[in-house]
């Protein structure tokens, strides 16, 4: 749908940024919101802060903004230190949650404010905010007030406000939340598609997991203040850090289950309180192999227990076979969630297939052991 | 079971009863307790007011006879010029200087609120209190301020200073300005009241997105504040319009209309023209006339309100 190179005249040296927080604290009062934090965001990067709400992601951008100060440590874009500095003058460009477009304004005002306010002789500001309504597609809607547009037209709106400046860096602040889902899905993909043709630096907040691994290049996500891992969307997947990430990447959420690893004469096993012994494959046993004995949780996601039972699958040793006694089936189309006890835990499977097992019989799953996870009880680090 | 049946039923052929008395089937029976006390004590006068003028009725002559004499001689009157004249001046300056001040104190308390400093509530009190003092009271005060006595403030403070006294209200040039100085302190606390609510509904992420875009505070104050305030703003300055254009009972203790007729604004000359005059039908054409004034900025205030808010 966005079509178009970055359509401005300066494209060609537009500079992009390179911003890097460290030891970024933030107080109000005696509340401590930041803890410490530290990232670095490369050129052309999208950056997604990602956390549950209060984690301080949203701070953590208006420091960057500008619109908070800075408790202690250090905001740099492109090696100058921002600290002091105020919005106007960092060359940044954002898109706020609730839009925050100039109510009296038209839409094409809207646009053209950041550029006027900026000087811009008169003959530029049109044609910026003219290519900039081309590029979101939204030239019918010039002369319109915002009080006059749908969300999805305002969020456009807001966007192309935000890309007519042609700022060093995107700041976006949760800007897809107060849309509908349907609408969610299609700006995300607007947005993805946007930073692939303009590659500028950008940074959104959000608390929806799905937008982050979807849109990011890079993921920090946030608890409390403090960051619990940085990686990109495969990394956190694969390797989450701790127990904490585990849990909030991916939908629906790992499973995690009380267990304790013990060594059996052939091999190592991890057994779930109250259920059968699952054989822990070679590839992770040395690993593994020193918290023989010790309690355990073992965390594995959905789809990684599933009813698909290839040849492939069977002939490699990591796919256990699992017996669950099914509670409840929720048949989504392409696959159906299983909700099932396995000893004491009750855990969620994805089969693939429309087949809604009765709720009440056993069925076998598969258990894709490689893909298993190991976290210590109290640390909840990943082991 | 049954009872509670028997007891549904009961309340429903209440309900339906009642229902011939509910507001929607019968709005003029319990319009008129409302529309009976209004008649008496606005229209009624208001009426009365009417009649007087088309009659040549003094207050110490019961008998009158009806004739458009009045109309005539008050339009006639060498006096009308010059009071429409210094009307218009204080009710111009008035306004100007109570939106212009009350806009002033409306974002320093909004910011001092926001900033959360202390004593704003004091400060927000004080500015209040001066508008549910009386204007009886508020012009008493202002004649003590203006004093020229040696007992007058603001001419004890010029002479502390070195300065030479000013003559606040005997000088037929000076007094009508003394008596805006007077009105504009009263009336600031309705103009700051007023746009304070207006600046506290601005989302401040409009402020922040024009802070990102580029804009200086006075650029904001200029692009944002100023637009979003516009319909308080219109609103204000019609009800300020009204409110000054009937005030009398300030300059009646202030000045008295003087020196000569320096600060006889059109609501104070109806006033004398009857109670000093006794002339109860010019002073009835006079009256009429405010109100014909004050219709008309009330139809504006009527057509602002549904389009702005």
């Amino acid at each position: 749908m966005i079509t178009g190179q970055w359509p401005y005249g300066q494209s060609e040296e537009r500079a992009v940024a390179h911003v890097v927080v460290s030891q970024l604290y933030k107080k109000y009062g005696e509340l401590q919101v930041v803890h410490g934090v530290d990232f670095e965001i490369g050129d052309g990067e999208f950056m997604v802060l990602v956390g549950p709400s209060g984690c301080g992601k949203s701070t953590i951008l208006r420091m960057i903004a500008g619109l908070e100060g800075v408790t202690g440590g250090e905001i740099v874009i492109n090696d100058r230190m921002m600290n002091d500095v105020p919005p106007r003058d960092r060359d940044i460009a954002m898109v706020f949650q609730d839009y925050a477009l100039y109510p009296h304004m038209s839409v094409r005002q809207n646009l053209g404010f950041g550029l006027k306010m900026r000087n811009a002789p008169r003959a530029e500001v049109e044609a910026t905010v003219r290519k900039t309504a081309e590029t979101l597609q939204i030239e019918a809607l010039l002369d319109r007030k915002p009080k006059q547009l749908s969300g999805g037209q305002r969020q456009r709106v807001a966007i192309g406000r935000a890309i007519a400046r042609e700022p060093q860096v995107f700041l976006f602040d949760e800007p897809l939340s107060n849309l509908d889902a349907k609408l969610r899905v299609e700006m995300r993909t607007q947005i993805k598609r946007l930073h692939m043709s303009f590659k500028v630096t950008s940074i959104y907040v959000t608390h929806d997991q799905t937008e982050a691994m979807t849109l990011a290049d890079r993921i920090v996500v946030l608890r409390d203040g403090r960051i619990e891992q940085v990686g990109t969307p495969e990394e956190l997947y694969a390797r989450p850090a701790n127990r904490f990430v585990a849990g909030f990447i991916g939908s629906p959420t790992m499973n995690f289950i009380e267990a304790q690893v013990v060594e059996e004469g052939n091999g190592l096993r991890v057994v779930p309180v109250g259920g059968p012994p699952l054989a822990i494959p070679k590839s992770r046993a040395q690993r593994y192999q020193r918290h023989a004995g010790r309690p355990v949780i073992l965390g594995i996601r959905p789809e990684d227990v599933t009813n698909t039972w290839t040849e492939e699958s069977r002939a490699r040793e990591s796919a256990v076979p699992l017996d669950v006694a099914v509670e409840i089936s929720e048949p989504l189309g392409s696959d159906t969630l299983i909700f099932a006890r396995l000893g004491n835990a009750e855990i969620v499977c994805r089969a693939s297939g429309m087949s809604a097992p009765v709720s009440g019989s056993a069925i076998r799953l598969n258990a894709h052991m490689d893909r298993m996870h190991l976290f210590d009880p109290e640390s909840g680090m990943a082991l | 079971m049954s009872q509670d049946a028997a007891v549904g039923a009961a309340s429903r052929t209440g309900s339906r009863h009642k229902k011939a008395w509910h507001l929607a089937e019968r709005p003029l029976v319990w319009l008129a307790p409302l529309t009976l006390l209004l008649f008496v004590t606005y229209v009624y006068p208001a009426i009365d007011v009417i009649r007087y003028s088309f009659t040549d009725a003094t207050l110490l002559n019961p008998e009158y006879a009806y004739t458009t004499d009045s109309f005539k001689a008050v339009i006639r009157s060498p006096d009308l010029p010059g009071i429409l004249w210094v009307t218009f001046a204080f009710v111009v300056a008035s306004v100007i200087l109570q939106l212009v001040l009350g806009l002033l104190v409306a974002m320093a308390l909004h910011r001092g609120v926001r900033r959360r400093l202390p004593g704003v509530s004091v400060v927000r009190i004080i500015i209040l209190s001066a508008w549910i003092v009386p204007g009886v009271a508020a012009g008493i005060v202002w004649q003590l301020m203006f004093n020229e006595a040696s007992y007058g403030f603001l001419n004890a403070v010029l002479r502390g200073a070195g300065l030479s006294p000013v003559a606040w209200l005997s000088d037929p040039n000076i007094a009508l300005w003394s008596a805006v100085i007077a009105n504009v302190w009263r009336g600031t606390a309705f103009s700051m009241l007023l746009l304070y609510a207006g600046l506290v509904v601005i989302p401040s992420s409009l402020y922040e997105a024009a802070s990102v875009d580029g804009a200086t505070a006075l650029k904001q104050f200029w692009y944002i504040t100023l637009p979003q305030l516009r319909p308080i703003l219109l609103i204000n300055t019609v009800l300020i319009s009204i409110f000054t254009l009937n005030t009398f009972d300030l300059i009646l203790p202030l000045t008295g209309g003087g020196p000569g007729r320096a600060t006889e604004v059109l609501a104070l000359y109806t006033y004398n023209t009857v109670f000093r005059n006794f002339d109860l039908s010019n002073g009835a054409v006079l009256a009429v006339v405010l109100l014909l004034i004050s219709i008309v900025f009330t139809l504006i205030y009527v057509r602002l309100l549904p389009r702005e808010l």
